[in-house]
This record gives C-alpha cells, structure tokens and sequence, in this order.
C-alpha cells in the first residue's frame, strides 16, 4: 500500500520534478531529494524536500534561513519518539552556526539576589540530571490549514514531535542567582538575533509558578544525544505541556522579571482572540497562546486512501492530551463514533502514545472520519475549527476519507 | 499524605541513568544548504531581491497562500515599521506586483 500511496501522493522522486518544472522550479532537481504534497487548501500545496540539513533526515522545507523544516507525517507511523533526524525545526532569527562550548555563558539576572553567568558546567552541575519525555509542537503547526487561509509559515501537520529531553531542573539554576522576591516571570533569551537594529529580539518568558515545576528543564540532551545546532545547541527550555514558542532554543539569558512582559513575542505576538471570533473581527481581545490542547491524527491512512471492501481495516495513529495525560481516542463519523484502544503509556503525561481500532468489515467509503483526543482533564478536540488571524493552537479533528473498492 | 502528593511529578522525571547523555559540550557547527527555490522571473523581482531576500529566502515567499495586493502591502509595511527592514518606499509596488504575480502562476508540479 506504500508504494502506491507515494506514487499517487506526490512524493515525486527528484528526477522527475525537472520534467513538470514552471520556471520557479527551474534547475532544482539535483538539489531536491523529492516533493511533497501538505494538501493545503487552495495551495500552493507542494513542498520540496530534502536530506541535505546536517543531521537530518529527509524533511520538508518551509524556509532555508532562517530553517523552518517540517516533519512528514511518515516519521509519525511507528513508535512515540520522533528520531532526531526528523524532529521539526523552527527559527524565528538566523541563529549562529558555530557555538564554542568553553566560552558560552548562561547569564541569570533581573530580580534575583546576585546575578551570575554560568558556564555549561556551571548549568549542568546546577542539580539533578533529570530526563522527562514531552511533545514539542509550534504554536502555528497546522496553520497551513486553516480557512479561510492566513499569513505566515504555512505549517501542515508536522511542526511537532515528542523526544526524551535530559537536563537539570530550571530552578536549580535559577537558585545559582537566588529568586528574589516579588518575582513574577522568568524570560529566556537565546543566540538568535535580528538582522535589523531596533527589530524585536525573539524573547519569551513564563510565570515563575510553571518555572519552578519540577519538570521545567535547562536541556542539553535530546533523545540521549546532544541537542544539535538546529535544535538549540548548547542548550533549551523545556515546557511540557506548553507550545514551543516557550522552549528558547540556545539558552544566552534568563532574566526573573518582577512586572509583566510587555516584550513583542509575548505581549502583541503568539497570542489569541479571547473568544472565538469571525475572519473579518477587528480589535478583539486576545490572550497569550500557551499550554496545549490535546491532539489525535491517524498516521497509518492518508486522504484518499482506497481500502478493501469486505476485509477488516485497522487504522493507526498517535494521539497527545495537552498539557494533561491522554484520556481517551474515538474514531468519529457522520452521526457514529467508535472508541479506540489506547497504546501503553510509555512516556508519560505528555508525550505521544499510540491508538488504534479494527473495524471488522469494510461495507463502503468512510466520508470525512477522523479521530478525537480527550484529555484528563476534560478537553477534548473540538469538530469546528476555531479560526483565529494567526492560525495557532489547531486541534479541529482533522479527518480523512477512504474508499473501499 | 505528603509523600503521595509527590509521586506524579517523580513518575514522569526518568531519574539520570546510563542512557542520559553526559553533560560533556563539545563545540557545534552547521552549514546550512542552498534554498531549493529560485524567484522565478516575473515583473519586480529586481525589488524583491534587493528589499527581500536578506532575510527572505524564496522558498518562504513562493508558499503564501494568495492574498491581496492590499494583504501584500501591509505585509510590507509591518516588515518596514515593527521589524525595521530597510525596504525602499519607491520599490514597494514593484514587491507587491511581483509578489501577486508569482501568486497568478500556476502551482510548479500541480
């Protein structure tokens, strides 16, 4: 089924793109590894591809500099870890592509009792080496999506991950600098900077109460491997449960923060209308994206799949609660719903596990089915998409139709 | 009652082991590739290249979803006032003309 799914979903082999080349493909196909098709309603829907990121394996490219790279939903199909080699990659400014281990420093200032600059051994011999496995999703993943269409990096639905993320505890490096009181927030600078004076640096910060959990870490590791360039070397922010945008990549500062962030990135970007609004809403309220919604995606069927009429079907994927353990999947329908059965938990709260469900007998096309998350705590994925102007936090049930021949 | 209240936030903290990495940092480095795209020909594409590609590359531009030239222009002008590109005034139709007409082209591969 593979094979034929490839062929007919555009994952064009290289060679081939130079015979359908427009003149914006011109000359590509030796620097392409294949394209892709992200089904983006009204397109432009094709991505190429490539393998040519040091590190990385065969991934979508949304921009080189700074490099967005996009999962293919294929890395999704086995297991709940995304390999290294296919976790998404996300830049908001050209970050550096060389980082000298002795000399970076990890300065800890703002309201705190003394203000230190740490080294890398400094920050990992703050505390305990602790690992916690956790989803590492973009804010905008799936804004692609959205409709009506809206600006910016037009994500499909792999603009996320899960991995196993080793380091020490935020608080115990935010207790090198002692927390002084009437702390509020705790803001994370990294290495990336703006091309252009005066342009806003790429600065987030969280409250000091989710800064404190004990699963809040200052991460070097990644899967058991250093964290890369691409992926923050020498070090990140780990939230779990809450949208990347919080997990600073290349950790330069952190600065305890006795008042509210008034800074772009969080208090006029990466946030939400308050309620739901219509595409043509002017000056609403909003509020800052922060913890996620839960999420489930079939992985082992595609839109437009054909299935055998009469046998058996299975279908697979992987599902997520939030910022809350996975409760329960069900496959929905028109006017049915079937619950599925759940994959051991073997990584905890917060990352992905697995679900799947055998439908005995196929006795015709499955119209627009998908599969719906619920959290522990109640949430559950909504069947309207909620559209907002920056196409955050998407978690409408994404469905699929199959045919059956 | 205490101890209870502390095992959710031990279970999912793997305590180090043999499999962690060790906290040993060797220097990094990384060379990015070329982008995959080129800005196809097209009227302005002179304005976008000398406004738009230091922080641009093409594969970003060419994957909007179409809007209008009035979407484009304030595109623009928020490159212009919140993330102080230094774009020329004069060059701005030419971005935006450009800019609708690679939207107008068929999609490559469609």
């Amino acid at each position: 089924m593979t094979g034929t799914r490839l062929s007919r979903r555009a994952l064009i082999a290289g060679a081939g793109t130079a015979a359908l080349a427009a003149p914006t493909f011109a000359g590509m196909g030796a620097k392409l590894g294949g394209m892709i098709d992200l089904a983006l309603p009204g397109g432009p829907s094709l991505r190429p591809t490539t393998p040519a990121f040091p590190g990385k394996g065969e991934m979508i490219v949304q921009r080189i500099r700074p490099p967005l790279l996009e999962t293919p939903m294929a890395a999704f199909r086995e297991g709940i870890i995304t390999p290294n080699d296919r976790m998404f990659v996300r830049w908001n400014w050209q970050m550096p592509t060389e980082v000298k281990a002795a000399d970076h420093r990890v300065a800890v200032g703002g309201a705190v009792t003394k203000a230190v600059s740490l080294t890398l051994d400094d920050i990992a011999s703050a505390g305990e080496t602790v690992s916690v496995i956790a989803v590492n999703q973009c804010a905008g993943n799936g804004r692609g999506l959205s409709q009506p269409r809206v600006t910016g990096t037009q994500w499909g639905n792999g603009a996320m991950g899960c991995a196993k993320w080793t380091g020490v505890r935020l608080k115990d490096v935010l207790a090198k600098a002692g927390v002084a009181a009437g702390a509020r927030r705790v803001r994370f600078a990294g290495l990336d900077v703006p091309l252009t004076d005066g342009a806003p640096q790429f600065i987030k910060s969280i409250p000091l109460d989710i800064a404190m959990r004990d699963d809040v870490l200052v991460a070097w590791g990644m899967n058991d491997e250093p964290l890369s360039i691409l992926h923050g070397f020498p070090l990140r922010i780990v939230v779990p449960g809450w949208f990347s945008t919080y997990w600073v990549k290349m950790l330069a500062t952190i600065e305890v923060l006795s008042g509210e962030d008034d800074s772009y990135y969080v208090a006029d970007s990466y946030r939400m209308p308050a309620q739901p609004i219509t595409p043509d809403a002017k000056d609403f309220p909003t509020v800052p994206i922060t913890t996620m919604p839960p999420r489930a995606l079939i992985t082992s069927h595609e839109d437009g799949d054909v299935v055998k009429l009469g046998k058996p079907l299975v279908l697979e994927g992987i599902a997520f609660g939030g910022d809350a353990a996975l409760d329960r999947v069900d496959l929905v329908g028109k006017g049915w719903e079937i619950p599925c059965t759940l994959g051991p938990d073997e990584g905890g709260p917060y990352a992905f596990r697995r679900w799947q469900v055998t439908l005995p007998q196929v006795a015709g096309d499955f119209e627009g089915i998908g599969v719906r998350a619920r959290n522990v705590n109640g949430a559950v994925q909504p069947a309207d998409f909620a559209w907002n102007p920056s196409g955050y936090a998407r978690n409408v049930i994404e469905r699929i139709t199959l045919r059956a021949q | 009652m205490k101890r209870l209240a502390t095992i959710p936030a031990l279970a999912l903290l793997l305590a180090a082991c043999d499999t962690a990495p060790a906290a040993s940092f060797k220097d990094a480095s990384l060379t990015l590739p070329d982008d995959p795209l080129d800005l196809p020909e097209g009227p302005g594409r002179d304005a976008v290249i000398e406004n738009c590609t230091a922080c641009h590359s093409p594969s970003t531009m060419l994957q909007q979803p179409k809007v209008s030239p009035e979407k484009w222009k304030s595109i623009i002008g928020k490159m212009k006032t919140l993330y102080k590109a230094p774009i020329d005034d004069a060059a701005v139709p030419a971005i935006v003309e450009y800019m609708v007409h690679v939207q107008s082209q068929p999609e490559p591969g469609a």
